[in-house]
């Protein structure tokens, strides 16, 4: 497996412990693990944690002291304690991330809020006249919702153009996704436009790859495109970021899904640059004008503490061997694992091979269960959760006219993937589960369409 | 229990399993995380009266606020009571337990209830008038970004005006700034006396302050009033300010009320705005934070949108406001736990507002006699907050001396209030250039005031003077 290459595409620099030197009583045993989600809902196989993430008990403790700090007495936590609080988690960040300055990190709810931040400054610039009419936003199909319904309100809406690039998938390599996107950038470029912003995934969500970032950045430098705008959503706790690497001028990660925090929290960089960055925060405060570190440091009364707990999260991080590069490390290399003995089990494939995955794994559903749409992959969802009582994300992949897709030990043509994650509190019966309720589907000849009623 | 006759029953119902719910954790055999309501033994009858919250019971409630504080200051940050905050932490560790399943199953329904319940209290007409939002700074923004597109895309001209107060709130004048100006919308301040004697003089310059964003044949876009202003703190006569501006021809009308509910009346069939926000955190006793953002369906506003855009882009401001991505929304789901809270106490919420303005009239006017000031507008003009003059001999001379002061306050006195400013006007000698902003709320009690009143007596007799303080 080229581990090597996962991570910016750059070595990895995890430590390497003696195996035969013995384990340190610091480290969190299996049965802290279990007492930190003890809240997680016993029954349930949770494999999904790339959707809503998850929070260990001792951090949702610090999160309830700064709550009641704030309940106790406001005024003066407001006054003395929040914004060097706020400062204290971004100085973390900033330097997890290899920022330059602490300045051009600012903690938002969410990659939703980030991305509205950005398309509303690309569609002043058209407003204003600074971008022409037709001038493009460049993005891969399968962009989160939100940010596409982002560029309606706020590009499309005033006369920007978007270009869609269609993420190959199942995929092989990386070369597959660069080729896709500089054709993507050629038809952005077309007619005398030109490209405003690439919006680049870290990791697609659905379905989910690892995307080289860093040479899809490069492809846009030479490709003359003005910004880059990379959404990394899945990306802080899940594979090595580097802003600098990377080289985009905005990068987004939510904390609460892959880096332990409670909902809800995310990074938003702004690379440092000479000229006025004229990005706000949507909600404007007495803050406004101040920079977006500032702005965003207070929009009205709130509940900042989920912002305010990123040093406990590092505490609680280190008590795992390896650190958060550790936890990272085996994430991925049990999901590798658990989404190899689900192909195998399945008579399936794999989404994309091991080094283009972090945690997360999408794999291939039996031709058998005829998903035939997206409603048929809702379905099958729910009843899974309902009566399987596995939280898994279904993808139903739309074949075009022409394309033959990938098929499965039965010859059928896969349609459908699910896609697993694996976190700290996963265990490998949450997998198997997963595979027995799919795999007593096919031996009971249920399909999308004949499944019960949830 | 034995049993009561129906009315006594509901309310000892109500305070049962409201004892029940505070002790209970989550488990999954409840509805909604709540258990079902105790049922009361029928076979005996006895009357009993209505058991309200006693004084140590909302002791009790507020017992985690910090202790040597004299805390006369609900107005900036609000007050949420131990149960509210239990009810929270029951939404919170949903979905922490289990949140695909929140998300799919139980976050919209919750807080279509909660919206349903607040369209109820402030008299909407329907449920889709009622948006969820983390606050009227939020809500501004919604407002604003609305009127900065009519601008962009030529429904208004360049130049047309928009009309508020010059009291409105720091936030809501940079957001007018960020999207009217920067649209090309002209900003016009209306001028407001203070200290003021009658709601008369507020509805003459508000009938000047219009005529002049009228003036050379431009039109009002958008009147921002608000219903309580924060600093300097005056009950605005806001009804007749509405009526003033549909008489004038002006487009919307935008009431900022973030003290309104659970402090003044807000009834939005009879103050006739077309978007009317408040939050629910400062006097409604919801935990930080959430506020409503009323739209009125047949009124002018249009297209109104949640800044922070998701898939649910197009369905309407309400249902776009129920997800901005993943997110705390527990706040947005305590409204029905409110109302069980509120309705312990005698009249409800209405008492409760009642009781708070008698209360700090009260003291407002045991500290005018005591320092030998006034109050900053007669009773009527307040609600359950009021200014009140500081001893001249303070020597409050600026901003940074109230600042300054404030913090005296707090750090040798334990006291938390907010100070205020006001510039002595033309020709003035030794006016009243400090005031006090005092709150009452449930949790408090006189003699937090009377240590107010003490601290600043003191503060005279040493002959303690602004000048005198550093940062």
């Amino acid at each position: 497996m080229a581990a090597d290459d996962r991570r910016n595409g750059d070595l990895t620099n995890h430590n390497h412990r003696d195996p035969k030197k013995p384990r340190l009583s610091e480290f969190l045993t299996e049965s802290d693990i279990r007492s930190e989600f003890a809240h997680h809902h016993t029954g349930v196989a949770r494999v999904n944690n790339g959707s809503f993430g998850c929070c260990p008990s001792s951090v949702l403790d610090a999160q309830r002291e700064w709550q009641l700090r704030f309940l106790r007495q406001p005024d003066e936590f407001y006054f003395n304690g929040l914004r060097r609080g706020l400062l204290a988690s971004r100085t973390v960040i900033s330097s997890l991330i290899n920022a330059d300055d602490v300045d051009e990190v600012s903690l938002v709810d969410n990659a939703t809020t980030a991305a509205a931040i950005v398309l509303q400054r690309v569609g002043r610039c058209f407003s204003e006249g600074r971008y022409q009419k037709e001038d493009t936003v460049v993005m891969f199909h399968c962009a989160f919702q939100s940010v596409k319904k982002s560029i309606q309100a706020y590009v499309t809406r005033v006369g920007g153009s978007t270009v869609e690039v269609r993420l190959p998938f199942p995929v092989s390599s990386n070369d597959e996704i660069v080729s896709a996107f500089r054709e993507g950038l050629k038809k952005g470029r077309a007619n005398g436009r030109t490209v405003r912003l690439a919006i680049i995934d870290h990791i697609t969500s659905m379905p989910c790859v690892l995307m080289p970032v860093r040479e899809l950045v490069n492809v846009c430098r030479e490709e003359g495109v003005e910004e880059v705008f990379v959404d990394a959503a899945h990306a802080i706790g899940s594979v090595k970021v580097d802003v600098k690497e990377i080289g985009a001028d905005y990068y987004v990660s939510n904390l609460h899904k892959w880096f332990f925090c409670p909902p809800s929290i995310a990074f938003f960089y702004c690379r440092k640059r000479s000229s006025e960055p004229d990005v706000h925060h949507p909600v404007v405060s007495h803050e406004f004008g101040n920079g977006l570190a500032i702005e965003s440091a207070w929009i009205g009364t709130r509940d900042y503490s989920s912002q305010l707990v990123v040093p406990s999260v590092m505490n609680f991080v280190s008590r795992f061997e390896g650190g958060i590069d550790g936890i990272m490390e085996r994430n991925h290399d049990e999901a590798v694992r658990m989404g190899l003995m689900l192909c195998g089990a399945w008579g399936t494939n794999l989404g994309s091979p091991p080094e283009m995955c972090v945690a997360m794994v999408m794999i291939g559903l039996p031709s058998k269960l005829c998903v035939e749409s997206d409603e048929d992959a809702a379905k099958l969802r729910s009843y899974l959760r309902v009566h399987r009582s596995v939280e898994v994300p279904v993808y139903f992949l739309g074949l075009r006219d022409g394309e033959e897709g990938v098929k499965d030990k039965d010859s059928g043509v896969i349609t459908a993937y699910v896609r697993i994650s694996r976190q700290v509190y996963n265990e490998t019966e949450d997998y198997e589960r997963l595979r027995d309720a799919i795999t007593e589907l096919v031996k009971d000849q249920m399909t999308c369409q004949n499944l019960p009623p949830v | 229990m034995a049993s009561l006759s129906p009315p006594e029953e509901a309310a000892a119902a109500a305070a049962a399993s409201f004892h029940h719910r505070r002790s209970k954790r989550y488990s999954s055999s409840t509805t909604n995380g709540l258990a079902a309501e105790s049922v009361p033994d029928k076979r005996h009858k006895i009357s009993l009266p209505p058991s309200f919250i006693s004084s140590s019971e909302i002791e009790s409630e507020f017992s985690h606020h910090d202790p040597p504080f004299a805390r006369i200051n609900n107005g900036s940050f609000g007050s949420c009571p131990s149960s509210v905050i239990a009810a929270q932490r029951d939404w919170q560790l949903r979905f922490l337990r289990q949140p695909d399943r929140f998300f799919f199953d139980e976050l919209k329904p919750n807080i279509s209830a909660s919206r349903a319940a607040i369209k109820r209290l402030i008299n909407a007409e329907h449920d889709d008038e009622v948006s969820l939002v983390d606050n009227a700074t939020t809500a501004a923004a919604i407002v604003l970004q609305q009127t900065a597109w009519a601008f962009r895309e030529g429904r208004f001209d360049r130049g047309d005006a928009v009309v508020m107060l010059h009291y409105a709130f720091g936030s809501v004048k940079k957001s007018v700034e960020a999207y009217v100006s920067r649209s090309g919308g002209e900003v016009i301040e209306v001028q407001l006396p203070f200290p003021v004697n009658s709601a008369e003089e507020i509805v003459n310059r508000f009938r000047t302050g219009l005529a002049l964003g009228k003036a050379n044949g431009r039109k009002v876009r958008l009147a921002l009033i608000d219903h309580v202003t924060s600093m300097p703190s005056v009950v605005i006569p806001i009804k007749e300010l509405v009526k003033i501006c549909r008489d004038e021809g002006v487009d919307q009308v935008f009431v900022d009320a973030a003290h309104g509910i659970g402090c003044v009346d807000v009834d939005m069939k009879e103050i006739g705005a077309d978007f009317y926000t408040s939050n629910l955190h400062k006097w409604f006793f919801a935990p930080p934070s959430v506020a409503f953002l009323y739209c009125k369906r047949s009124g002018a506003g249009g297209n109104l949108h949640h800044p922070v855009v998701s898939h649910e882009y197009g369905n309407g401001l309400a249902v776009e406001s129920t997800w901005v991505g993943t997110r705390d929304y527990s706040a947005q789901l305590v409204v029905p736990s409110i109302l069980e809270f509120v309705n312990r106490f005698e009249g409800g919420i209405d008492g409760i507002k009642k009781r708070n303005h008698e209360s700090v009239i009260e003291m407002g006017e045991m500290l005018v006699k005591s320092w030998g000031t006034q109050l900053g507008c007669p009773p009527e003009m307040c609600a359950s907050m009021v200014m009140v003059g500081l001893p001249v001999s303070l020597g409050v001379s600026s901003e940074s001396d109230a600042v300054r002061l404030r913090n005296l306050l707090r750090e040798r006195f334990c006291i938390e209030i907010p100070t205020y400013f006001r510039p002595p006007g033309e020709g003035e000698t030794d006016s009243i250039t400090g005031y006090v902003r005092i709150s009452y709320q449930v949790y408090n009690k006189p003699e937090e005031y009377h240590r107010l009143k003490d601290a600043i007596n003191e503060l005279v007799r040493d002959g303690f003077k602004c000048s005198s303080l550093t940062d």
